[in-house]
């Protein structure tokens, strides 16, 4: 099966690794990843003044392109994600027809289809957890993981459907069928302080922590995510505090080692914990 | 600003935002899910009782505003179905549009730069600068 596929800015660049092992990945899992031809920066975030028809340009346009080349469209980036579908049920909503046409005017690019906006852990589940399970060659052997979804996978709820939006569950069941333990945490999807890392440092990393803490607190050993910036800042938060730390992976990361990528196809290199030593310890690598 | 002014700000904020404020009815489910409640002066539930009593200009010169980071914990709890995260948003835009940025692009740490993700930039230059 191909599907596809929007990397996003964050995904060419810091999230390197994130991308590649997904790409992989997939086709360990059975299916292909295949990027869109021609594709610009989602905008990070939706917009939600009901005058701004200028933010809704730039997704619009990927999912233009995205029509001209299938029904779906897989994402991994959270952000691509949450804005991608949230502009495509906008352009579809009842009363903005007027809104949707000026859109459509300026983006000038043709709509083949509809298109379905899908998260790469959909698409998994619907492969279905016992088809992964048989691609399994390297058991997590009962690690303790918390998968942290944070905001931008499950809110809001109306429009993503995505999960509960209390408590998701579509990365622990993944994990439980790498061989991993998933761990019940409280703070699932509580916000990483998103952005706010870059001028209001504190309140960020007092956001991360909390959600690193917490996770400790019911026995996690690692986290994974599927969000770069939930990434990065859960893992700078705990080198800023400089004290016990959790190592924070991609979920793709973690997905990758269980069906059998070779150490250097993981990317770790680019994670800022270094989390080679533990993965060592725990006899995953 | 007189209370004139003021009402006239409040009808631009729900028109922005597509909120009707009067549609709270102050229970404090938002501020209790709020992650940054306790750093955000005025929370989620206090801001919208200002609009409530005609005191726009309050919530407009407030730091509150600029410390939600739209995670939308507030809207998804609301028994009322009033969207907090949206009220912030109309109440940043018609600050931002007097041409007044909170963040400036040029003046980011180089470190930074090479360490922070693409995707926090982005949104933060979208969200709190013109």
């Amino acid at each position: 099966m191909k599907y596809p596929y929007y990397p996003g800015c964050t995904l060419y660049s810091k999230a390197r690794n994130l991308d590649r092992c997904g790409r992989l990945a997939a086709a360990r899992a059975g299916f292909e990843l295949e990027e869109l031809p021609s594709w610009n920066c989602c905008g990070a975030i939706y917009n939600t003044n009901t005058d701004d028809l200028a933010a809704q340009v730039g997704p619009v346009r990927v999912l233009a392109k995205a029509s001209q080349q299938g029904r779906r469209l897989v994402t991994l980036c959270a952000a691509c994600y949450n804005v991608l579908k949230r502009a495509n049920e906008r352009l579809h909503a009842t009363g903005f027809e007027q809104d949707r046409q000026r859109i459509l005017e300026f983006v000038d690019e043709p709509f083949e289809q509809d298109v379905e906006v899908v998260h790469y852990l959909e698409v998994l589940k619907e492969l279905g957890w016992d088809a992964i399970r048989q691609r399994v060659v390297r058991s997590l052997n009962g690690l303790k993981v918390a998968s942290y979804y944070g905001c931008l996978m499950v809110r809001p709820r109306e429009v993503l459907k995505f999960d509960d939006p209390e408590n998701p569950v579509v990365m622990d069941e993944l994990m439980a069928t790498l061989g991993g333990e998933p761990v019940r945490f409280d703070f699932k999807a509580e916000c990483c302080g998103g952005y706010l890392v870059i001028n209001r440092r504190a309140v960020a990393d007092a956001c991360s922590l909390r959600v690193v803490e917490n996770a400790r607190t019911w026995g996690a050993e690692a986290i994974v995510t599927t969000c770069p910036l939930c990434q990065y800042n859960l893992e700078s938060a705990q080198l800023r505090r400089g004290t016990v730390l959790t190592p924070v992976f991609y979920f793709t990361q973690i997905l990758g080692l269980a069906l059998g990528l070779e150490p250097a196809e993981l990317g770790f290199e680019d994670n800022k914990l270094d989390p080679v030593p533990f993965l060592k310890e725990k006899g995953l690598l | 600003m007189s209370s004139q002014d003021n009402s006239q700000l409040v009808s631009q904020i729900e028109e922005l935002s597509g909120q009707r404020v009067s549609d709270c009815y102050q229970c404090g489910c938002c501020t209790a899910g709020c992650p940054v409640g306790e750093l955000m002066d005025p929370p989620p539930s206090r801001a919208i009782r200002l609009l409530q009593l005609g005191r726009a200009q309050e919530l407009l010169a407030s730091e509150g505003i600029w410390v939600c980071a739209s995670c939308l914990v507030c809207g998804t709890r609301c028994p009322r179905n009033v969207d907090y995260a949206k009220i912030a948003e109309a109440c940043r835009a018609l600050i931002l549009r007097a041409k007044r940025s909170q963040v400036d692009p040029d003046v980011v740490d180089d470190q930074d730069l090479q360490d922070v993700p693409q995707q926090a930039f982005i949104a933060s230059f979208r969200k709190f600068s013109v």
